[in-house]
């Protein structure tokens, strides 16, 4: 177990009735890292996920390493926090919910009306103070809900899909968002996408699973056009110079490829695009 | 068990002088201490019986009302303690069976509903002669609650503030995302066994205020007006209490009017159903 890890993973098997979700994986989350987990739909990301978090029962063995001899802090951000019909929940009474004795119906106090707007303040989001819950668009939402998985000030922050349903811009800036904290505040961060651009280029460490172990490392080993071909059968260009194809141009997608890898052909060739530069994905 | 009347005549004297002729009976000053104390219970459970979409819930602990008394008469046993027994019993059987098995939520409500249904209904047929004392279950009577029942719900009362300090916002944690609240810290199911063990209880002393037929309109019509009265989830509890007290003694002294002389519990549903109305109205108004 190295040193440097958060959470290591052994022989990690999850069965739901007869189906089995995970089998077998062994994987490790470098501490302080941008752990993201991909794959195809069904291939037990939010079930490896919500087995770290000890909320699904499995077989194997899941260890959350110590942080300077006690165990750490974990927040979660869920896709939603799913208010009921036009629930009247404020911003600002949401994020006072976990960690405030005083209950909701005795009012929000100074300081915990302070602590939220603090916490709504590190992800640009002060305006969200006294907006309900429930009126929140998409974006406004998961900025919300990041802000009240910080409020706990984790060493650990899982999240499950968080910019789900959110436009490519949302989604880009709540990323780099989330980079930007990560770096500041040094959490080990663990997230499920299939945004597979964002995380190649904000991710420091990928785990690739398809119902056990298909790759894990930096994002630069691991979401190559050989993986996302085991894990989604299409081909996807994420880094240019890491096509297994010998063409200068991916004939599916128009990938520049660079310098191929030799390692085979995946496409037919096709000539170079006439003009103006090939798409990246 | 002793007698609680002189621990509450102080008290429920000082309703006489109210300027209503009907409290000047004994019976309705009881019944206004009843719906003083129910009322307000009622209503903050009912806040986050709508925030679990839980409705059907309650309905189901209400119905279970009618089968603990059955099973309370053929077992010789009080009725009005057999009630809550069974009800918490009910509640925490609910609970358990939609926490462990894969069935959605009002699909294992529905099971237990049907079972406790059944049941009371099957012990009913054995003894003829129970039906009709199992009937005033049906409609509720709040204008037979004795002093010792007022004993038990002052108690309740007390309890059921200490919970509502306690867990408000860890349920409501929970009723947004229950992972969320676990990964908080939070003990997700000992608050939700204690809010079902509560929220049975509760409704058993409703169903002698309003009846099974109408008990889960006590929680949820003041929790659903609130709704549109109120701008903060703070502010919502807080309309919850003013529409289901107002709604519990307006209903009461309504009915006792000579010129209305309607059951109690009904009428106190349908000040409620009002507010709701007024409430709807007024929010349509205010989004044109």
């Amino acid at each position: 177990m190295a040193e440097n890890s958060a959470v290591s993973v052994r022989r990690l098997t999850v069965r739901r009735g007869a189906h089995i979700a995970l089998h077998g994986v062994d994987a490790t989350i470098p501490r302080g890292s941008s752990t993201v987990l991909v794959g195809p739909n069904g291939a037990g990301k939010t079930t490896f996920l919500l087995s770290l978090l000890g909320e699904l029962p499995h077989s194997g063995q899941i260890d959350i390493l110590p942080l300077n001899g006690r165990a750490p802090r974990i927040s979660f951000v869920p896709q939603y926090a799913n208010p009921a019909a036009r629930m009247p929940l404020t911003a600002a009474e949401f994020l006072s919910l976990d960690g405030n004795r005083r209950p909701l119906w005795l009012g929000l106090g100074r300081a915990a009306r302070r602590r939220a707007a603090r916490a709504l303040e590190q992800v640009h989001a002060e305006n969200l103070l006294q907006r309900p819950m429930c009126g929140l668009s998409g974006g406004e939402s998961r900025r919300v809900l990041l802000a009240a998985a910080l409020l706990r000030d984790p060493d650990l922050l899982f999240l499950d899909e968080p910019a789900a349903g959110v436009d490519m811009r949302g989604e880009q800036e709540f990323w780099q968002l989330l980079d930007k904290l990560r770096r500041e505040r040094g959490f080990t961060q663990i997230m499920v996408t299939h945004n597979l651009p964002l995380a190649a280029h904000y991710a420091t460490h990928v785990v690739a699973l398809n119902q056990t172990l298909v790759a894990q490392g930096a994002p630069h080993t691991v979401l190559t056009t050989d993986t996302m071909l085991r894990l989604f059968g299409v081909p996807i260009h994420l880094y240019p110079d890491q096509c297994a194809h010998l063409e200068q141009v991916c004939a599916t997608c128009g990938a520049q490829c660079g310098l191929a890898s030799g390692a085979g052909t995946l496409f037919s060739p096709l000539p170079a695009p006439p003009d103006g530069p090939a798409r990246r994905p | 068990m002793p007698d609680c009347t002189p621990l509450f005549a102080p008290l429920l004297s000082l309703f006489s002088a109210l300027p209503f002729d009907c409290l000047q009976l004994r019976f309705m000053q009881q019944a206004l201490f009843a719906l003083l104390l129910l009322c307000p219970m009622t209503a903050a459970l009912g806040v986050q019986v709508v925030h679990f979409r839980m409705a059907f819930f309650s309905d189901a602990i209400g119905h279970s009302a009618f089968a603990g008394a059955a099973l309370g008469l053929m077992l010789a046993v009080d009725p009005l303690l057999a009630m809550p027994v069974f009800g918490v019993l009910v509640g925490l059987s609910v609970m358990a069976v939609q926490r462990r098995s894969a069935l959605s939520s009002d699909t294992a409500i529905g099971i237990v509903f049907s079972a406790v249904v059944a049941f009371g209904l099957a012990v009913v047929s054995r003894a003829p002669g129970m039906a009709r004392t199992v009937q005033q279950f049906l409609y509720g009577d709040i204008l037979t609650v004795s002093a010792n029942e007022l004993a038990a719900l002052l108690l309740l009362a007390l309890g059921a503030l200490l919970f509502q300090f306690v867990g408000y916002n860890r349920l409501l944690l929970i009723a947004l995302n229950p992972i969320m609240a676990r990964a908080s810290g939070i003990r997700a199911a000992f608050w939700q066994y204690a809010f079902a063990a509560l929220t049975a209880l509760v409704v058993m002393f409703a169903v002698r205020a309003v009846g099974v037929l109408l008990v889960t309109a006590l929680l949820v019509v003041p929790a659903a007006a609130a709704r549109h009265f109120a701008r903060t989830a703070g502010g919502m509890f807080w309309w919850a209490q003013l529409i289901s007290v107002t709604s519990g003694v307006t209903g009461l002294l309504l009915s006792a009017q000579p010129w209305l002389a309607t059951a109690s519990g009904a009428t106190i549903i349908l000040v409620a159903c009002l507010w709701f109305a007024l409430g709807a109205i007024l929010r349509h108004d205010a989004m044109e």
